[in-house]
């Protein structure tokens, strides 16, 4: 109990507590753990605790394949991918490099014209530039995946040149650098993923809306009417509909959020059409179509429904939010809430 | 008048003297305004708990998403599927997933009691272990520990989008009868969501990203908004002190209200021109 | 009137594979043949704030920019990145790269070799990418307290102090500007709360369509100037800065965020019919349950 209950609470409190007062204490020891080690200690405890995670990862499909289970196909490529990734960020670090110095007497455009065909720069004399304008050695602006690649160019710098040495960037930076295999993992393979994935929001949301934008009941309603203004508003194409066809759709919305209140159909159908032919009528006669009012302007109603209703919602939810964040941490911070050690 | 209100109200003006007399030397200046607002809020909060504890009843409307906990555990077990928890993407530094870590040891204790399976996918490795922990101990308290099993939570991923991928994947595997979405999303919960209406399971969800609740409420069964989902865990348990602090919690919501029309009034008072006072500067 | 009725119910009940069919090709067709749909990018308020207040800085003035969004959310926000960097740099002002993500590392490099290049700017004198650092918020209070305290070194392994722009930058008050590109957590909430508001830094940024609501506040209380709000934030922007390097004579390179516009503003049309067509149906078949009632 002690190990389990007792002393992570005591941490959980006093951690806890110096955290939240010591944004008030005019100490500045106490600043620096609350604004800069409280959130870092965290961070390192996290990034060992990935071990765990990853292991755990590998080890349930591995697991799969060893004894087959369903779908044991797929595990296969769960642990290429894991291993190929431990690879380019681990093992294989790519990311070479050429740098040269000691150019030939006279050999100086020779080197350049090699160096700006490798890089694709249309001009040599930039290249031979910088070589004369370099005290250290001259880095070619290209990386190379395999030393193999680099070697042709190397092979034909070398009559012309004393020094030439094949570099890699150093550990950790090579994941970042344009031309490492790690970069090319990311750029090729998890950029198009996580991008396919985002793109599949675009389907499920039509589908959601599809399924529960409905005419059921007066709020339904109005998120109805709302989500089509916001959706049409949103974009290019909401300012390009006319003002009588915006009338249209907000005689139709209102009705729809009328709808509940007016039993009589008949009624219900003579004031929408009524209103259509009015609004449409007036709007001929006042010259809306040289200069349509901007109530009847899908973009401009749509910045009304964010910077009012949308906004106030939003802050109210933001609030009601923030002051649930409150309460639970004060439950937590005063050891009443110990749901999350099993204690309940 | 309540001589606990009158307690709690002299010691709030006496801390706050002390903060005035040591500004500038043991306290920082130019905070007075946030730390009479934290001391306000935990002495509202904490004088309700202790209400409570003293035996106050204290009522709380129904949440018809907490009370249909039960009953989809129920359903997936009637069904004889299983029931898929989400404790979101954020790591235990948030507060939502420590909120939905608290509701995934209430479900994992009626899916004890109903043999059911559990699965709960995680996106960060620190999670697994505290889920793993609230399982175990809450398939010790329901008498079953034969039931529980290390891998019903399990790592997938902490990428945003292979974790949402790895998760649909069970999804349409396992089609499971019940799942919960109970923590911190972002962009991935309508992914989750579709999919999970898609295989006809019942689904609850709760979270504290604003932008996300439209979209579990479009397709989820139930879904808990706002401080619905952060009481949750104190709603459930029933405890006198936990129900306590969810009336305080409502009664700083109340004075908050109050603080935002008094602004509006005196700060429109000001700017008619009817007093001097500017309210704004106290902020 | 019953054939009509009759296809209104199956216009309503399609299967949803159906319509997943109907919002690809709506958006596949104008993205392969965008010279169909040719639509008018008008910039918002919210947009022409941002360029305007970009607009204000001068030569040599410093901006921060920080990256902090991944794969993705690069077809929102990569785009805005670049028209940004294209302003940026056209007006000659000093660029200081940050990541509160990993992959704003990449995000960054690749902006970053876009672009340069075309406006001869150089790194180290023009542009600096100081990269990533893990910690959220603490990263930004300590950007906002002593940059050296977090950073040693840039994204290339160069000592920071070796690095000439960085010379007469301590802190977050050394810079005139800046600009969150941001996806979520962290990002532009935290740049807002932890440096920019307390430090009376004027700052801007461009978010996803989801998060706009969440930013929307700040921007109303002007706490963040303007915002550039998803695809058509960045479409727009790129229109005001399309326009601003023609002025200055300067070549212009087609954004992408323009380009797709078109597929984004069909689908949208088409997800609003099929909603339409799908309470048609649902008044339709209502009305023939209760028929039936009687």
């Amino acid at each position: 109990m002690l190990l389990k209950r007792h002393i992570p609470l005591m941490i959980l409190i006093g951690v806890g507590l110096l955290t939240l007062f010591g944004h008030f204490i005019n100490n500045e020891g106490i600043q620096n753990f609350v604004n800069n080690d409280a959130t870092q200690w965290f961070d390192i405890i996290a990034s060992f605790a990935i071990f765990l995670g990853a292991l755990n990862m590998l080890k349930i499909q591995l697991m799969k394949i060893i004894k087959k289970q369903k779908n044991w196909q797929y595990s296969i490529l769960a642990v290429i991918g894991f291993a190929f990734a431990i690879f380019a960020g681990f093992f294989y670090r790519g990311a070479n490099f050429i740098t040269l110095s000691d150019v030939k007497d006279g050999q100086l455009a020779v080197v350049s014209a090699i160096i700006a065909e490798e890089i694709n720069e249309s001009n040599p004399h930039l290249i031979q530039t910088k070589l004369e304008a370099s005290q250290t050695a001259f880095e070619i602006d290209k990386i190379y995946m395999t030393s193999e690649s680099a070697k042709s160019v190397i092979e034909k710098l070398h009559p012309y040149v004393d020094t030439i040495e094949l570099k890699s960037k150093p550990w950790g930076a090579h994941v970042q650098t344009k031309g490492s295999l790690f970069y090319w993992m990311f750029i090729n393979i998890i950029t198009p993923l996580g991008a396919t994935m985002f793109a599949l929001l675009a389907f499920f949301v039509a589908s959601a809306s599809y399924r529960a934008f409905r005419i059921r009941n007066f709020e339904a309603t109005l998120l109805l009417v709302a989500g089509i203004i916001l959706m049409l508003g949103r974009v290019p194409i909401g300012g390009l509909i006319p003002w009588w066809a915006v009338s249209i759709i907000l005689m139709f919305g209102i009705s729809a959020i009328s709808a509940p209140f007016i039993k009589e159909r008949s009624l219900l159908l003579g004031l929408t059409s009524g209103g259509i032919i009015i609004i449409i009528i007036c709007g001929t006669f006042m010259g809306w179509n040289q200069h349509p009012p901007e109530l009847l302007s899908i973009p401009v109603i749509q910045d009304w429904i964010f910077a009012y209703p949308t906004m106030a919602g939003s802050r109210a939810l933001m609030i009601g939010i923030a002051l649930g964040i409150v309460a639970t941490s004060f439950r937590i911070i005063i050891g009443l809430d110990k749901s999350f050690l099993g204690d309940k | 008048m309540n001589n606990k209100v009158v307690i709690w109200s002299v010691l709030f003006l006496g801390v706050m003297g002390l903060y005035i007399l040591g500004e500038g030397t043991i306290f920082v200046e130019g905070a007075r305004l946030l730390f009479a607002s934290i001391i306000l809020v935990s002495i509202t909060i904490y004088y309700y708990i202790d209400r409570a504890s003293s035996g106050e009843d204290i009522y709380l409307r129904k949440i018809p998403g907490l009370q249909a906990l039960e009953e989809a555990v129920g359903r997936a077990t009637e069904m004889g599927k299983s029931v898929l928890f989400v404790p979101g993407i954020m790591d235990l530094d948030q507060v939502e997933t420590v909120t939905g870590l608290n509701l995934l040891g209430h479900v994992a204790e009626y899916t004890a009691q109903y043999e059911t399976s559990l699965n709960v996918p995680v996106s960060r490795s620190i999670v697994m272990e505290a889920g793993r922990e609230i399982c175990k101990e809450s398939y010790l308290k329901s008498g079953r520990p034969d039931l529980y099993y290390d891998d019903m939570v399990h790592y997938i991923s902490d990428e945003q989008f292979a974790y949402a991928a790895g998760v649909n994947g069970i999804m349409e595997r396992e089609k499971p009868a019940a799942c919960f979405y109970l923590g911190k999303f972002y962009a991935e919960s309508l992914i989750l969501a579709e999919t999970g209406n898609s295989i006809g399971a019942i689904q609850i969800a709760g979270t504290g990203s604003p932008s996300q609740i439209p979209f579990f409420v479009t397709a989820c069964d139930y879904t808990l908004i706002g401080e619905e989902f952060f009481t949750a865990s104190a709603y459930l348990s029933n405890k006198p002190e936990l129900v306590g602090s969810i009336k305080g919690q409502d009664i700083v919501k109340l004075l908050v209200m109050i603080a935002m029309v008094l602004t509006v009034v005196f700060n429109g008072l000001y700017q008619a021109g009817w007093i001097a006072f500017d309210i704004l500067s106290l902020f | 009137m019953e054939i009509m009725k009759r296809i209104f119910i199956l216009l309503g009940s399609l299967d949803r594979r159906i319509i997943f069919l109907i919002v690809g090709l709506s958006v596949l067709i104008p993205l392969l043949k965008p010279e169909w749909v040719n639509l008018p990018i008008r910039p918002r308020p919210e947009s022409q704030i941002v360029f305007n207040e970009i607009n204000k800085l001068n030569e040599g003035d410093k901006i921060l920019l920080s990256f902090e969004y991944g794969p993705s959310t690069k077809p929102e926000i990569h785009p805005m990145s670049i028209a940004i960097l294209k302003h940026l740099f056209a007006k000659n002002i000093q660029v200081y790269g940050f990541a509160l993500w990993p992959d704003g590392n990449f995000m960054s490099t690749e902006a970053f070799s876009e672009v340069s290049h075309d406006y001869g700017k150089k790194y180290g004198i023009d542009y600096v990418n100081l990269g990533y650092k893990p910690g959220a918020e603490a990263v930004v209070k300590g950007i906002a307290a002593d940059i050296r305290a977090l950073y040693t070194v840039d994204l290339k392994g160069t000592p920071i102090d070796d690095i000439p722009m960085m010379k007469d930058v301590v802190n977050v008050e050394n810079f005139d500007f800046v600009f969150s590109l941001s996806a979520g957590f962290p990002g532009s909430t935290e740049w807002v709360q932890y440096a920019c508001d307390p430090k009376n830094i004027p700052m801007s940024t461009g978010v996803t369509s989801i998060q706009v609501t969440d930013i929307l506040p700040y921007v109303e209380n002007g706490q963040i100037r303007g915002i550039l709000a998803g695809m058509p934030g960045a479409a727009e922007y790129e229109s005001l800065v399309e326009a601003a390097l023609k002025e200055m004579d300067l070549s212009v390179k087609p954004g992408k965020a323009s380009g797709m516009m078109a597929a984004q503003s069909i689908a949208h049309v088409v997800i609003v019919l099929f909603i339409i067509f799908g309470n048609i149906t649902y008044y339709i078949t209502r009305k023939n349950k209760g028929e039936d009632k009687i």
